[in-house]
């Protein structure tokens, strides 16, 4: 699978680290509510179809960026920003 | 004085027909970061991703939308800028040669053939996984900076690598 | 019986160019251009192996990569590769192949007694072996079929032979030079983009190569000169496309020696289409061949059958094969399955006296074991004499390539075939690999493909259509027939490589694995090297019947890479040996190297063991090295540790907000010890953070976390607090960094460092101080990790050895030596630190003694999900410390413990994380996590190691087993 750096271009997917669900919301540093945290940490979806998620590229810029992509088809469904 | 030792410390060397590669060794590496408008300011022009901007002092790479590395006499005004020396921190091989850009073929999977690479590019992936920045210097010359802990690594992929092309 | 007589000229040979090989160690000749299969066949070795299972005597059926019976071992010692396909391998001069799975000769082949207990050899006998009152027998069964059944065996020299890997872009990747191939890649190549044709065969042609028309072999040589002309064409012979993965990414084995990852922006699939067998009894007797092999011999290798051929058939494309046998003057007799026949087809077939008998099937056949014979069925009960039998049952796409990314082909009824069921975007196909059967209308579809290729490419100007060569192909007009079998007498074979019967996939209805996927696995159907390219559609077929449903509903089982069977050898590349991984070596790797070091690998990492002026084996050496530093001073190397810059204005917010403890107001030139958690409230590492302006922190981390840590703390910066001016750097590699510890260590620093003031106002224990030396920008570090007296010293890595040379000899009259990482882990455990082997991800804070870092007033990552009920829970295992009671005897990590009088058994009450000796006690002493931990100070348990069946006597106590006032760290 090829992914697209936004700074870097088209590069294999063996050059990145998949960070997970990007939809997600990160709580605000200092918030103390117990369940806003777990719903963050611990309950996401998993659909089949696509997904906008995190990708770094580690091996290049070291950049973390979004990425639409398909998760039946590998589709990449538009990116990088 | 402490005496130096560069990443692939002795004289590295190693030639096949088409094939020449070598440790560019004693160069000065200086890693900034900030705002796009504090590097401009330092650099004079902020480097273009993929595109090496070569002055007589120095040669600067964007490596991150907020980092640039310049290689050479870093810029003498560094307001606004974090800086990094990195001059230990990577090995710079020299590749030359007929046959330099099919060894690099043979290396990552990046077009590397002279229409999409040509000189002043830069690209940066990973060789055998480890993160490499090749800077295309002329038609058949490249630069290569690979990390100093996998410079011998690095290396010998290479050298194997040009013995089955 | 079978016998080939080669004609004196004609062909694709060259007569001029003779090569020689040996089969089976005797001596044979064949040409240039000949493949194995047609070289053994012109030398009359008819039969060239034995069945898996059943040990027949069996011969070449095929004409190329469908091939599943004639397949062959070449090569000796770190070359022997076996399963070579024999009509795919080109010969060449000083080949060696021998027959498989037959002893000692093919011909008489004493393991053929399977053939007797064949009945046992049935549909899901393996299955049984395992299930039901049968169960056990497996392991009685086991070495027998072993030994009797199995195709090549493999050496296990090492690999002589070179694999090699390299990568390759290119905008159309055409799949195939048959004529839609050849035809699709001239069309790309005139528009000026970058093509590239791979084809499996040494010629390019396909079933062109195989044909007698010669406006279309004038057309064949014509496009190949014209490719092979074009700047923008690189043709790739020899070459099969194993695989299509994600992004349009094609892996291509390349002449056996190479394999390409090429990306492509457009994929043309032109890769024909595999004839299909017709099953009927003794159908896999020597002789018995495809109708295509058959042409293929005559027009492409100058071998006919000596004097007579029977062709069945359930379609027109068999009489191309009967045309041009009889041409050569081969007595041709048809035996056609299906009433109505073309009238041209009977005019033609008369004109050239060939015999055909319309609805006629094989009654039988008589060989013994080759072809002498066949009786046919139907209204004609003949018996004709003759060399072979060719056999059509059709025609079938060969759709993997396009199957490969998930999409199912579809059944098409009018070609009785399943051809593509859809495209991915790029992706088109043409000629018979698309269903479009006949050379002309090949052309046709591969031109067709190539101007939708490049309007996906966006290319404005497409090439007009291309003009076909003159002529009409043949219609194809199948009637399909997918059972031909007439009765119980003798095997009626659908699957040839893994002995599968037609009975069997009757059985395997019967007993209820009617399912595709069932038939495969309980039958072992299509599952062997040839992966079922010419049994697969007629047991599905079958199976379709006997279930009563449309071919379409019961269709296939999964298509995956690769299309043929690949080695692993060509898969690893240049990743083996030392080259399988990256090696990371610290500044001071050649120091250690040349003093004495023994190297152990730690992650990716080289790290320097134990020395050998401390002992020869590591039990003895490491003891002598913490002796060193409990009693003197040592120096080792910790480069390998993870190093960041952090800069920015909010460089001292962004470490409060990950570290559990306070670092925004750590005064300049003062260092603390970290621990951070991940957002799940669980300890993700510690280290060491130091800090060097108002504007600048220099953090570490574990050698092993080192990458993870960046990575999140990169995440955390870039994409959740970006208003924060705070940016990051890696310096794992740019500092080299050594330990200095032991009682004596700031003398051996005083002498190193002259004029530096290394008092204990000057440089207080956690602090740190910038110096220069001889030109060097040098950072002191007053910390420790073994509870002696310690200074960490990093400089740019360019320098760190001859610092570290410079160090030794100024401190030589003390007696500093060097000391490994044995001893660096096991003097951290005396003094009680955790360490990597702790930190597991799995332990809280509070779990490791470490709650009371927890800052109060001030949130961190991890702050609210660490206060789960479960993790505080006062139950969970936490940290102890552990003093073997037993002399003579030892501990050892991974022990499970348990309370004195507990059963021992299961789970236990926690287990050893880090074990050492003890220099300071005497004694064996180990770290570890217990239930309900420091409450049971002063008990006695048990330590448990099962695998060695060990129990031995400890007692729990404080995990601080040295100087617990630190006085040492204060000197």
């Amino acid at each position: 699978m090829r992914i697209p750096c936004p700074h870097c271009g088209e590069r294999d997917v063996n050059e990145f680290r998949y960070g997970g669900d990007a939809t997600k919301q990160r709580p605000a540093h200092g918030d103390k509510d117990f369940q806003t945290w777990n719903a963050y940490v611990f309950e996401f979806d998993n659909p089949k179809g696509p997904h906008e998620e995190f990708w770094q590229h580690t091996l290049g810029c070291r950049q973390w960026f979004r990425l639409k992509r398909n998760t039946a088809t590998n589709q990449i469904l538009g990116g990088g920003q | 004085m402490l005496e130096a030792r560069s990443p692939l410390g002795t004289a590295a060397h190693f030639d096949l027909p088409g094939i020449t590669l070598r440790e560019a060794a004693g160069f000065t590496l200086t890693q900034l970061a900030g705002e796009e408008k504090a590097l401009k300011k330092a650099c004079g022009k902020l480097p273009a991703f993929g595109k090496a901007d070569v002055q007589e002092a120095a040669t600067s790479f964007r490596i991150a939308p907020s980092q640039v590395w310049v290689v050479g006499a870093a810029p003498g005004k560094l307001a606004g800028l974090h800086v990094t020396p990195l001059s230990s921190g990577r090995t710079r091989i020299a590749l030359e040669g007929a046959r330099a850009r099919a060894l690099l073929a043979a290396c990552a999977a990046v077009d590397f053939a002279l229409e999409s690479f040509a000189p002043g590019q830069v690209a940066m992936t990973g060789f055998h996984h480890t993160p490499v920045l090749i800077h295309c210097t002329g038609e058949d010359t490249f630069h290569i900076y690979a990390m100093r802990s996998f410079a011998h690594s690095v290396w010998g992929w290479l050298v194997d690598a040009a013995q089955g092309l | 019986m079978t016998s080939f007589r080669r004609l004196s000229q004609g062909g694709r040979i060259d007569r001029g160019r003779p090569l020689n090989f040996t089969f089976n160690g005797g001596k044979r000749q064949g040409f240039a251009g000949d493949t194995l299969a047609s070289a053994l066949l012109a030398a009359n070795d008819i039969v060239v192996g034995r069945s898996f299972k059943y040990h027949r005597p069996r011969g070449v059926m095929g004409a190329g990569l469908e091939e599943p019976n004639a397949l062959f071992t070449t090569g000796k010692g770190g070359t022997e590769e076996p399963n070579a396909i024999g009509p795919a391998l080109e010969l060449r001069d000083g080949l060696a192949a021998r027959s498989q799975n037959a002893w000692p000769s093919p011909r008489f082949d004493l393991m053929a007694v399977n053939s007797l207990a064949s009945p046992l050899f049935a549909s899901g006998f393996y299955y049984k072996t395992f299930i039901g009152p049968f169960q056990k027998s497996w392991m009685f069964y086991e070495p027998f079929i072993r030994r009797a059944a199995g195709l090549g065996k493999t050496s296990y020299a090492a690999d002589d032979v070179r694999h090699e890997t390299r990568n390759a872009f290119c905008d159309v990747l055409v799949v195939g030079a048959g004529p839609a191939g050849l035809a699709a890649a001239l069309a790309a190549a005139r528009s000026g983009v970058s093509v590239v044709l791979a084809e499996q065969d040494f010629e390019l042609g396909g079933q062109l190569l195989s044909g007698a028309d010669a406006a279309l072999e004038a057309w064949r040589a014509e496009t190949v000169a014209a490719l092979q002309a074009a700047e923008n064409v690189r043709l790739l012979p020899r070459a099969v496309v194993q695989g299509i993965y994600d992004g349009n990414h094609a892996i291509i084995s390349v002449g056996g020696t190479a394999l390409e990852s090429l990306r492509a922006r457009s994929i043309i699939y032109a890769a024909g289409a595999v004839e299909r067998p017709l099953v009927f009894e003794n159908n896999d007797r020597p002789g018995v061949m495809l109708a295509s092999a058959l042409r293929s011999l005559a027009n492409r290798f100058a071998l006919v059958p000596s004097q007579r051929a029977v062709l069945l058939t359930n379609n027109d494309s068999a009489y191309e094969a009967a045309f041009d046998l009889a041409a050569h003057g081969v007595a041709v007799t048809v035996a056609d399955l299906r009433r109505e026949i073309s009238g041209a087809l009977m005019s033609r077939a008369a004109g050239q006296g060939i015999v055909v008998f319309p609805e006629s099937g094989i009654a039988e056949v008589i060989a013994k074991p080759d072809v002498r014979a066949v009786k046919l069925s139907g209204r004609h009960a003949v018996t004709i004499e003759c060399d072979v039998l060719g056999m059509s049952g059709g025609w079938s796409p060969l759709v993997h390539l396009t199957a490969h990314g998930g999409i199912k082909p579809r059944y098409d009824e009018a070609i009785a075939a399943f051809v593509p069921g859809a495209f991915a975007s790029g992706h088109f196909a043409a000629g018979a690999c698309n269903g479009v059967f006949g050379s002309r209308a090949a052309i046709a579809s591969g031109d067709a493909a190539a101007r939708a290729a490049l309007g996906h490419l966006g290319r404005a100007k497409l090439p007009a259509a291309a003009t076909l060569p003159e002529g009409e192909d043949l219609a194809y007009a199948i009637t399909p027939v997918w059972n031909a079998t007439q009765g119980s007498k003798g095997k009626a074979f659908v699957d040839f490589q893994n002995d599968v019967t037609a009975k069997d996939v009757a059985q395997a209805h019967d007993e209820g694995y009617s399912n595709i996927e069932h038939l495969k696995r309980y039958t072992t159907l299509g599952m062997g090297t040839d992966q079922g390219k010419t049994s697969n559609i007629n047991a599905l077929a079958i199976m379709a019947g006997l279930r009563g449903v449309g071919i379409g509903d019961v269709g296939t089982t999964t298509f995956r890479p690769p299309f043929t069977p690949l080695t692993v050898g060509a898969i690893a590349g240049r990743s083996v040996g030392h080259h399988f991984r990256p090696t990371r070596r610290s500044p001071l790797h050649d120091w250690h190297q040349k003093n004495g070091a023994t190297f152990i690998e730690a992650g990716l990492w080289k790290r320097a063991w134990y020395y050998d002026w401390a002992g020869k084996t590591p039990q003895e050496a490491y003891v002598k090295e913490m002796e060193l530093v409990r009693h003197n001073v040592g120096l080792s190397d910790v480069s390998t540790l993870g190093k960041i810059d952090v800069q920015g204005r909010d460089a001292g917010e962004f470490l409060n907000r990950v570290y559990v403890n306070g670092f925004a107001k750590l005064p300049v030139g003062k260092a603390r010890y970290g621990v951070m958690l991940n957002d799940d409230g669980l300890v993700l590492d510690d280290g060491t953070t130091s800090r060097i302006s108002e504007t600048q922190y220099y953090l570490t981390t574990t050698t092993a976390q080192a990458g993870e840590v960046m990575s999140w703390l990169e995440f955390l910066a870039q994409c959740h607090w970006p208003e924060l001016d705070v940016h990051l750097a890696s310096l794992t590699d740019e500092w080299g960094g050594m330990s200095l510890a032991g009682p004596k260590a700031r003398e051996a620093l005083a002498l190193a460092l002259p004029g530096v003031d290394l008092s204990n106002e000057g440089l207080p224990y956690m602090g740190v101080k910038d110096i220069t030396f001889e030109g060097v920008p040098v950072r002191l570090l007053r910390l420790s990790f073994s509870g002696e007296l310690g200074y960490e010293i990093h400089c740019p890595a360019n320098y760190t050895e001859a610092l570290w040379e410079h160090l030794l000899k100024a401190a030589a009259p003390l007696g500093i030596k060097p000391y490994g990482l044995e001893s660096l882990a096991s003097l951290r455990i005396e003094k009680g630190h955790v360490a990597g082997l702790e930190l597991d991800h799995r332990n809280s804070l509070d779990d490791l003694g470490l709650g009371k870092m927890a800052s109060a007033t001030k949130p961190f990552v991890g702050d609210v999900l660490r206060q789960r009920e479960d993790m505080m829970a006062p139950e969970r295992w936490s940290l102890v410390g552990l003093e073997l009671l037993e002399a003579g005897k030892t501990l050892r990590g991974g022990s499970i413990l348990f309370a004195a009088n507990d059963e021992i058994k299961g789970h236990g009450r926690g287990y050893i994380t880090s074990v050492t000796w003890s220099v300071e006690l005497q004694r064996f002493i180990a770290l570890g996590l217990y239930q309900g931990g420091l409450k049971h100070e002063g008990e006695e348990i048990i330590c448990a190691f099962p695998l060695k069946n060990e129990q031995v006597k400890a007692r729990i106590v404080s995990p601080m087993f040295i100087d617990s006032k630190g006085t040492r760290l204060h000197a």
